[in-house]
Protein backbone atom coordinates (compact mmCIF):
# COMPACT_ATOMS: atom_id res chain seq x y z
CA UNK A 1 0.00 0.00 0.00
CA UNK A 2 1.38 3.29 -0.89
CA UNK A 3 2.12 5.88 1.54
CA UNK A 4 -0.28 8.31 0.61
CA UNK A 5 -3.13 5.40 0.86
CA UNK A 6 -1.67 4.71 3.97
CA UNK A 7 -2.22 8.51 5.50
CA UNK A 8 -5.39 8.35 4.23
CA UNK A 9 -6.67 4.83 5.99
CA UNK A 10 -4.69 5.49 9.22
CA UNK A 11 -5.34 7.98 11.55
CA UNK A 12 -2.52 6.37 13.99
CA UNK A 13 0.40 6.02 11.14
CA UNK A 14 -0.78 9.28 9.79
CA UNK A 15 1.97 11.34 11.19
CA UNK A 16 4.70 9.45 10.41
CA UNK A 17 2.94 8.63 7.13
CA UNK A 18 2.52 12.35 6.14
CA UNK A 19 6.84 12.45 6.80
CA UNK A 20 7.40 9.52 4.35
CA UNK A 21 5.63 11.77 1.15
CA UNK A 22 7.27 13.39 -1.44
CA UNK A 23 6.78 17.22 -1.54
CA UNK A 24 4.44 16.37 -4.95
CA UNK A 25 1.77 14.10 -2.86
CA UNK A 26 1.73 16.60 0.32
CA UNK A 27 0.88 19.41 -2.10
CA UNK A 28 -2.11 17.23 -3.58
CA UNK A 29 -3.29 17.22 0.47
CA UNK A 30 -2.18 20.67 0.57
CA UNK A 31 -5.13 21.33 -2.58
CA UNK A 32 -7.41 18.98 -0.47
CA UNK A 33 -7.17 21.83 2.16
CA UNK A 34 -4.88 19.34 4.52
CA UNK A 35 -3.21 21.17 7.15
CA UNK A 36 -0.55 18.52 8.30
CA UNK A 37 0.03 18.16 4.92
CA UNK A 38 1.02 21.81 4.57
CA UNK A 39 2.65 21.72 8.29
CA UNK A 40 4.72 19.06 6.53
CA UNK A 41 5.59 21.22 3.79
CA UNK A 42 6.41 24.44 5.74
CA UNK A 43 9.20 21.88 8.22
CA UNK A 44 10.87 21.13 5.22
CA UNK A 45 11.39 24.30 3.21
CA UNK A 46 10.70 27.12 5.76
CA UNK A 47 14.89 27.21 6.82
CA UNK A 48 15.81 27.67 3.41
CA UNK A 49 12.94 30.38 2.36
CA UNK A 50 14.06 32.11 5.07
CA UNK A 51 17.64 32.27 4.31
CA UNK A 52 16.80 33.25 1.39
CA UNK A 53 14.63 36.23 2.28
CA UNK A 54 17.39 37.34 5.15
CA UNK A 55 19.56 37.44 1.93
CA UNK A 56 17.74 39.63 -0.19
CA UNK A 57 16.03 41.91 2.57
CA UNK A 58 18.66 41.99 5.20
CA UNK A 59 15.88 42.38 8.14
CA UNK A 60 14.56 39.44 9.97
CA UNK A 61 11.20 41.55 10.59
CA UNK A 62 10.56 42.13 6.91
CA UNK A 63 11.65 38.42 5.94
CA UNK A 64 9.42 36.84 8.36
CA UNK A 65 6.70 38.67 6.56
CA UNK A 66 8.18 37.46 3.11
CA UNK A 67 8.29 33.97 4.17
CA UNK A 68 4.80 33.51 6.10
CA UNK A 69 3.14 35.71 3.15
CA UNK A 70 4.56 33.12 0.67
CA UNK A 71 4.05 29.96 2.75
CA UNK A 72 0.15 31.55 3.13
CA UNK A 73 0.00 31.94 -1.00
CA UNK A 74 1.26 28.35 -1.26
CA UNK A 75 -1.74 27.09 0.97
CA UNK A 76 -4.21 29.13 -0.54
CA UNK A 77 -3.22 28.01 -4.15
CA UNK A 78 -1.73 24.79 -3.11
CA UNK A 79 -4.44 23.35 -6.18
CA UNK A 80 -2.58 25.68 -8.90
CA UNK A 81 1.06 23.63 -8.58
CA UNK A 82 2.07 21.81 -11.35
CA UNK A 83 4.45 18.86 -10.73
CA UNK A 84 5.74 19.05 -14.61
CA UNK A 85 6.79 22.83 -14.15
CA UNK A 86 8.99 21.91 -11.06
CA UNK A 87 9.64 20.45 -7.72
CA UNK A 88 7.41 21.97 -5.30
CA UNK A 89 11.18 23.41 -3.27
CA UNK A 90 11.81 25.74 -6.86
CA UNK A 91 8.15 26.58 -6.36
CA UNK A 92 8.35 27.99 -2.60
CA UNK A 93 11.72 29.75 -3.59
CA UNK A 94 9.76 31.25 -6.74
CA UNK A 95 7.61 33.01 -4.18
CA UNK A 96 9.71 34.18 -2.10
CA UNK A 97 11.74 35.59 -4.73
CA UNK A 98 8.68 37.27 -6.08
CA UNK A 99 7.56 38.86 -2.38
CA UNK A 100 11.09 39.67 -1.53
CA UNK A 101 11.55 41.68 -4.83
CA UNK A 102 7.93 43.07 -4.17
CA UNK A 103 9.07 44.69 -0.83
CA UNK A 104 12.45 45.48 -2.15
CA UNK A 105 10.80 47.90 -4.93
CA UNK A 106 7.84 49.09 -2.38
CA UNK A 107 10.46 50.37 -0.66
CA UNK A 108 10.12 48.47 2.63
CA UNK A 109 13.96 47.65 2.57
CA UNK A 110 16.17 50.35 2.36
CA UNK A 111 19.90 49.01 1.71
CA UNK A 112 19.06 47.62 -1.46
CA UNK A 113 22.37 47.86 -2.50
CA UNK A 114 23.39 44.94 0.15
CA UNK A 115 24.33 42.51 -2.91
CA UNK A 116 26.91 40.12 -0.97
CA UNK A 117 26.68 37.26 2.00
CA UNK A 118 29.51 39.33 3.72
CA UNK A 119 28.64 39.99 7.08
CA UNK A 120 25.77 37.05 7.13
CA UNK A 121 26.55 34.32 9.27
CA UNK A 122 24.69 31.58 9.23
CA UNK A 123 22.52 31.64 12.09
CA UNK A 124 20.87 28.24 13.24
CA UNK A 125 18.12 27.39 15.82
CA UNK A 126 19.40 24.52 16.21
CA UNK A 127 22.41 23.26 13.87
CA UNK A 128 21.40 19.98 11.89
CA UNK A 129 24.07 17.34 11.30
CA UNK A 130 21.70 15.19 8.63
CA UNK A 131 23.14 14.15 5.49
CA UNK A 132 20.43 15.97 3.94
CA UNK A 133 21.50 19.03 5.59
CA UNK A 134 24.71 18.96 4.84
CA UNK A 135 24.00 18.00 1.21
CA UNK A 136 22.08 21.24 0.98
CA UNK A 137 25.27 23.18 2.46
CA UNK A 138 27.60 21.71 0.10
CA UNK A 139 24.94 22.33 -2.78
CA UNK A 140 25.26 26.43 -1.54
CA UNK A 141 29.07 26.09 -1.42
CA UNK A 142 28.82 24.89 -5.13
CA UNK A 143 26.55 27.47 -6.24
CA UNK A 144 28.61 30.34 -4.25
CA UNK A 145 31.55 29.69 -5.53
CA UNK A 146 30.53 29.13 -8.98
CA UNK A 147 29.06 32.81 -8.55
CA UNK A 148 31.99 33.70 -7.26
CA UNK A 149 33.98 32.56 -9.89
CA UNK A 150 32.57 34.66 -12.54
CA UNK A 151 34.42 37.68 -13.60
CA UNK A 152 33.65 40.28 -11.02
CA UNK A 153 31.33 42.71 -13.63
CA UNK A 154 28.95 39.47 -14.43
CA UNK A 155 28.72 38.06 -11.09
CA UNK A 156 28.07 41.90 -10.03
CA UNK A 157 24.88 42.44 -12.25
CA UNK A 158 23.28 39.08 -11.06
CA UNK A 159 23.36 39.32 -7.88
CA UNK A 160 22.39 43.26 -8.24
CA UNK A 161 19.42 41.78 -10.30
CA UNK A 162 18.53 38.33 -8.61
CA UNK A 163 19.44 39.33 -4.58
CA UNK A 164 18.88 42.75 -4.84
CA UNK A 165 15.70 43.03 -7.06
CA UNK A 166 16.99 46.12 -9.35
CA UNK A 167 15.43 46.23 -12.91
CA UNK A 168 18.23 46.09 -15.54
CA UNK A 169 17.44 49.63 -16.35
CA UNK A 170 18.15 50.57 -12.73
CA UNK A 171 21.07 48.73 -12.75
CA UNK A 172 22.55 49.91 -16.08
CA UNK A 173 22.02 53.94 -14.28
CA UNK A 174 23.75 52.89 -11.06
CA UNK A 175 26.74 51.30 -13.08
CA UNK A 176 26.51 53.84 -15.34
CA UNK A 177 27.00 51.17 -18.16
CA UNK A 178 24.42 50.71 -21.71
CA UNK A 179 21.60 48.80 -20.72
CA UNK A 180 22.59 46.45 -23.52
CA UNK A 181 25.97 45.65 -21.94
CA UNK A 182 24.06 45.07 -18.60
CA UNK A 183 21.70 42.78 -20.19
CA UNK A 184 24.58 40.85 -22.16
CA UNK A 185 26.75 40.75 -18.90
CA UNK A 186 23.77 38.79 -17.41
CA UNK A 187 23.25 36.27 -19.81
CA UNK A 188 27.24 35.59 -20.22
CA UNK A 189 27.29 35.11 -16.49
CA UNK A 190 24.36 33.11 -16.46
CA UNK A 191 25.50 30.26 -19.10
CA UNK A 192 28.97 30.45 -17.32
CA UNK A 193 26.98 29.51 -14.34
CA UNK A 194 24.67 27.02 -16.04
CA UNK A 195 28.04 25.06 -17.57
CA UNK A 196 29.93 24.70 -13.81
CA UNK A 197 26.92 23.48 -11.93
CA UNK A 198 27.20 20.94 -14.77
CA UNK A 199 24.22 22.26 -16.89
CA UNK A 200 24.85 22.15 -20.51
CA UNK A 201 25.64 25.09 -22.23
CA UNK A 202 23.24 27.36 -23.59
CA UNK A 203 23.24 26.97 -27.54
CA UNK A 204 21.62 29.73 -29.74
CA UNK B 1 1.82 30.06 -30.92
CA UNK B 2 1.94 32.59 -33.16
CA UNK B 3 5.49 32.55 -35.04
CA UNK B 4 7.72 35.79 -34.42
CA UNK B 5 10.14 37.52 -37.22
CA UNK B 6 13.45 36.68 -36.75
CA UNK B 7 14.17 40.28 -36.69
CA UNK B 8 11.90 40.97 -33.23
CA UNK B 9 13.68 37.60 -31.71
CA UNK B 10 16.99 38.87 -32.55
CA UNK B 11 16.35 42.17 -31.03
CA UNK B 12 14.94 40.63 -27.96
CA UNK B 13 17.38 37.85 -27.56
CA UNK B 14 19.30 39.56 -24.52
CA UNK B 15 16.06 40.07 -22.46
CA UNK B 16 15.82 36.18 -21.10
CA UNK B 17 18.21 36.88 -18.97
CA UNK B 18 16.99 39.79 -17.44
CA UNK B 19 13.14 37.61 -16.99
CA UNK B 20 14.68 34.53 -15.61
CA UNK B 21 16.68 36.68 -12.66
CA UNK B 22 13.23 38.83 -12.28
CA UNK B 23 15.25 42.19 -13.47
CA UNK B 24 12.64 43.38 -16.10
CA UNK B 25 9.90 45.98 -14.76
CA UNK B 26 5.74 45.01 -15.00
CA UNK B 27 5.17 46.63 -18.63
CA UNK B 28 8.53 45.18 -20.05
CA UNK B 29 7.55 41.92 -18.36
CA UNK B 30 4.14 41.62 -19.77
CA UNK B 31 5.53 42.46 -23.27
CA UNK B 32 8.40 39.68 -22.73
CA UNK B 33 5.76 37.12 -22.16
CA UNK B 34 3.32 38.38 -24.84
CA UNK B 35 6.77 37.74 -27.12
CA UNK B 36 7.56 34.43 -25.69
CA UNK B 37 4.41 32.51 -26.24
CA UNK B 38 5.45 32.93 -29.74
CA UNK B 39 8.58 32.46 -30.46
CA UNK B 40 10.18 29.18 -30.00
CA UNK B 41 13.92 30.39 -29.90
CA UNK B 42 13.48 32.30 -26.90
CA UNK B 43 11.34 30.25 -25.20
CA UNK B 44 14.10 27.44 -25.45
CA UNK B 45 16.67 29.89 -23.84
CA UNK B 46 14.50 30.73 -20.67
CA UNK B 47 13.87 27.10 -20.59
CA UNK B 48 18.09 26.41 -20.39
CA UNK B 49 18.51 29.64 -17.86
CA UNK B 50 15.39 29.31 -15.60
CA UNK B 51 17.19 26.41 -13.82
CA UNK B 52 20.46 28.51 -13.32
CA UNK B 53 18.59 31.67 -11.88
CA UNK B 54 16.49 29.33 -9.61
CA UNK B 55 19.14 27.63 -8.29
CA UNK B 56 20.84 31.14 -6.76
CA UNK B 57 18.36 30.61 -4.24
CA UNK B 58 20.01 27.94 -2.86
CA UNK B 59 23.35 30.08 -2.77
CA UNK B 60 22.67 31.53 0.25
CA UNK B 61 23.88 31.36 4.20
CA UNK B 62 21.60 29.18 5.79
CA UNK B 63 19.66 31.57 8.53
CA UNK B 64 16.73 29.62 9.96
CA UNK B 65 13.36 30.79 10.51
CA UNK B 66 12.43 31.48 13.98
CA UNK B 67 10.10 29.20 15.59
CA UNK B 68 7.65 31.64 16.51
CA UNK B 69 6.97 32.20 12.73
CA UNK B 70 5.50 28.22 12.29
CA UNK B 71 3.35 28.67 15.10
CA UNK B 72 2.08 32.50 13.21
CA UNK B 73 1.63 30.57 10.11
CA UNK B 74 0.30 27.69 11.06
CA UNK B 75 -2.74 29.19 13.61
CA UNK B 76 -4.07 30.77 10.39
CA UNK B 77 -3.40 27.94 8.40
CA UNK B 78 -5.72 25.88 11.21
CA UNK B 79 -8.28 28.55 11.56
CA UNK B 80 -8.50 28.76 7.61
CA UNK B 81 -8.72 24.63 7.54
CA UNK B 82 -11.23 24.02 9.89
CA UNK B 83 -13.73 26.68 8.60
CA UNK B 84 -13.08 25.23 5.69
CA UNK B 85 -14.36 21.49 6.47
CA UNK B 86 -17.32 23.04 8.52
CA UNK B 87 -18.67 25.01 5.81
CA UNK B 88 -18.00 22.42 3.13
CA UNK B 89 -18.35 23.51 -0.32
CA UNK B 90 -19.88 26.84 0.54
CA UNK B 91 -16.57 28.52 2.33
CA UNK B 92 -14.86 30.51 0.31
CA UNK B 93 -11.21 29.28 0.42
CA UNK B 94 -9.40 32.00 -0.66
CA UNK B 95 -7.52 30.74 -3.02
CA UNK B 96 -8.48 28.62 -5.38
CA UNK B 97 -8.33 31.50 -7.93
CA UNK B 98 -8.29 35.04 -6.54
CA UNK B 99 -8.92 35.00 -3.06
CA UNK B 100 -12.40 36.70 -3.03
CA UNK B 101 -12.29 37.45 0.74
CA UNK B 102 -9.34 39.30 0.35
CA UNK B 103 -10.21 41.24 -2.71
CA UNK B 104 -13.20 41.99 -0.85
CA UNK B 105 -10.68 43.55 2.02
CA UNK B 106 -8.30 45.13 -0.80
CA UNK B 107 -10.56 48.23 -0.59
CA UNK B 108 -9.89 48.63 3.28
CA UNK B 109 -6.65 47.14 3.25
CA UNK B 110 -5.07 49.52 0.32
CA UNK B 111 -2.92 51.82 2.36
CA UNK B 112 -1.38 48.12 3.37
CA UNK B 113 2.29 47.64 1.82
CA UNK B 114 1.54 44.05 2.77
CA UNK B 115 -0.84 41.65 1.15
CA UNK B 116 -1.37 38.72 3.58
CA UNK B 117 1.65 39.85 5.79
CA UNK B 118 1.16 41.29 9.07
CA UNK B 119 -1.08 38.85 10.20
CA UNK B 120 -1.19 39.56 13.90
CA UNK B 121 -1.62 36.00 15.53
CA UNK B 122 -1.93 36.02 19.46
CA UNK B 123 -0.87 32.86 21.05
CA UNK B 124 -3.54 32.19 23.84
CA UNK B 125 -2.88 33.60 27.05
CA UNK B 126 -5.07 33.87 29.90
CA UNK B 127 -4.72 36.30 32.39
CA UNK B 128 -6.76 36.43 35.70
CA UNK B 129 -7.80 39.75 37.54
CA UNK B 130 -7.62 38.14 41.25
CA UNK B 131 -8.28 41.36 43.01
CA UNK B 132 -11.88 41.70 42.65
CA UNK B 133 -14.47 39.05 43.99
CA UNK B 134 -15.10 38.41 40.27
CA UNK B 135 -12.44 36.96 37.92
CA UNK B 136 -12.22 38.23 35.06
CA UNK B 137 -10.56 36.50 32.28
CA UNK B 138 -8.45 37.38 29.00
CA UNK B 139 -8.37 35.29 26.16
CA UNK B 140 -5.73 36.84 23.32
CA UNK B 141 -7.39 35.84 19.87
CA UNK B 142 -5.83 35.89 16.49
CA UNK B 143 -6.39 38.15 14.22
CA UNK B 144 -6.16 38.20 10.31
CA UNK B 145 -6.10 42.08 9.38
CA UNK B 146 -3.20 41.87 6.78
CA UNK B 147 -1.28 45.57 7.83
CA UNK B 148 -3.28 46.36 10.26
CA UNK B 149 -1.80 46.79 14.14
CA UNK B 150 -5.16 44.61 15.38
CA UNK B 151 -6.07 43.10 18.35
CA UNK B 152 -8.98 41.24 19.38
CA UNK B 153 -9.74 39.75 22.85
CA UNK B 154 -12.38 38.24 24.88
CA UNK B 155 -13.11 39.38 28.14
CA UNK B 156 -15.16 37.05 30.82
CA UNK B 157 -16.31 38.47 33.62
CA UNK B 158 -18.37 35.90 35.37
CA UNK B 159 -21.00 34.82 32.71
CA UNK B 160 -20.58 37.89 31.11
CA UNK B 161 -18.22 37.65 27.98
CA UNK B 162 -17.14 40.56 25.68
CA UNK B 163 -15.38 40.82 22.40
CA UNK B 164 -12.97 44.07 22.65
CA UNK B 165 -11.24 44.90 19.21
CA UNK B 166 -8.25 47.78 18.43
CA UNK B 167 -7.30 48.45 15.36
CA UNK B 168 -9.32 46.60 13.09
CA UNK B 169 -10.08 47.69 9.89
CA UNK B 170 -13.95 48.33 8.61
CA UNK B 171 -15.48 45.44 7.45
CA UNK B 172 -15.67 45.40 3.31
CA UNK B 173 -18.35 47.57 1.92
CA UNK B 174 -22.03 45.86 1.85
CA UNK B 175 -20.54 43.44 4.75
CA UNK B 176 -20.24 43.33 8.66
CA UNK B 177 -18.76 41.75 11.14
CA UNK B 178 -20.59 38.42 12.74
CA UNK B 179 -19.96 36.55 15.96
CA UNK B 180 -19.82 32.79 15.34
CA UNK B 181 -19.70 29.99 18.30
CA UNK B 182 -17.97 26.87 17.30
CA UNK B 183 -18.40 23.79 19.84
CA UNK B 184 -15.93 21.38 19.74
CA UNK B 185 -15.85 20.19 15.96
CA UNK B 186 -19.58 20.83 14.65
CA UNK B 187 -19.87 23.75 12.42
CA UNK B 188 -19.62 27.29 13.33
CA UNK B 189 -23.11 28.20 14.85
CA UNK B 190 -23.81 31.87 13.93
CA UNK B 191 -24.88 34.48 16.91
CA UNK B 192 -26.77 38.03 16.41
CA UNK B 193 -24.06 39.57 17.30
CA UNK B 194 -23.16 41.67 14.11
CA UNK B 195 -21.08 44.48 14.59
CA UNK B 196 -19.03 46.94 12.78
CA UNK B 197 -15.96 49.33 14.31
CA UNK B 198 -15.19 52.86 14.71
CA UNK B 199 -12.72 55.40 12.95
CA UNK B 200 -10.53 54.11 14.95
CA UNK B 201 -10.73 50.55 14.68
CA UNK B 202 -12.52 50.20 17.78
CA UNK B 203 -14.86 48.12 19.02
CA UNK B 204 -16.66 45.96 21.82
CA UNK B 205 -19.91 43.17 21.79
CA UNK B 206 -21.10 41.43 24.32
CA UNK B 207 -20.88 37.33 23.12
CA UNK B 208 -23.89 35.44 24.02
CA UNK B 209 -22.62 32.52 25.80
CA UNK B 210 -20.80 31.96 28.92
CA UNK B 211 -18.47 29.62 26.81
CA UNK B 212 -19.49 26.63 28.27
CA UNK B 213 -18.84 24.15 25.85
CA UNK B 214 -17.63 26.74 23.56
CA UNK B 215 -14.21 25.87 21.98
CA UNK B 216 -14.42 28.79 19.69
CA UNK B 217 -15.65 31.91 19.04
CA UNK B 218 -14.81 33.18 15.42
CA UNK B 219 -15.59 36.71 13.29
CA UNK B 220 -16.32 36.63 9.66
CA UNK B 221 -17.23 39.44 7.69
CA UNK B 222 -20.69 38.58 6.22
CA UNK B 223 -23.51 40.52 3.69
CA UNK B 224 -25.77 42.60 5.98
CA UNK B 225 -28.04 40.86 7.92
CA UNK B 226 -25.63 38.42 8.77
CA UNK B 227 -25.32 34.42 7.71
CA UNK B 228 -26.50 31.23 8.67
CA UNK B 229 -23.37 29.91 7.54
CA UNK B 230 -20.09 31.56 7.11
CA UNK B 231 -19.10 32.62 3.73
CA UNK B 232 -15.62 33.84 4.41
CA UNK B 233 -12.86 32.87 6.26
CA UNK B 234 -12.47 33.97 10.24
CA UNK B 235 -10.87 36.83 10.52
CA UNK B 236 -10.94 36.45 14.30
CA UNK B 237 -10.48 33.35 16.00
CA UNK B 238 -10.45 33.09 19.42
CA UNK B 239 -9.66 30.04 21.08
CA UNK B 240 -10.80 29.15 24.53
Amino acid sequence: MSDMALYKRSAESASAALRRLADEDLMQLVAENDASAFAVLYERHTNVAFSLAFRMCGKRAIAEEVVQEAFLSLWRSGSRYDRTRGSVRTWVLGIVHNRAVDALRRGIVHDRGRVSDEGIEERLEAPERTDQEVGRRDEAREIRAALEGLPVEQSHVIELAYYGGFTHSEIATMLDTPIGTIKGRMRLGLQKLRSQLGQAEVTR
Amino acid sequence: MTPVDSHECERRALEAAPYVLGALTEHELESYREHLSGCVECSAEVAALQPVADSLALGVARVDAPVSLQARVMAVVNGEAELLRAAGHEADRPPRARPRWRARLAPALAASTALAAGLLIGALVINTGATTHTRTQTIEAVVVAPGYHATAALRKAGSHVELVVTGMPAPPPGRIYEVWLEHGTQAPAPTDVLFSVTSSGAGSVGVPSDLSGVSKVLVTDEPLGGSLKPTRTPVIVASV
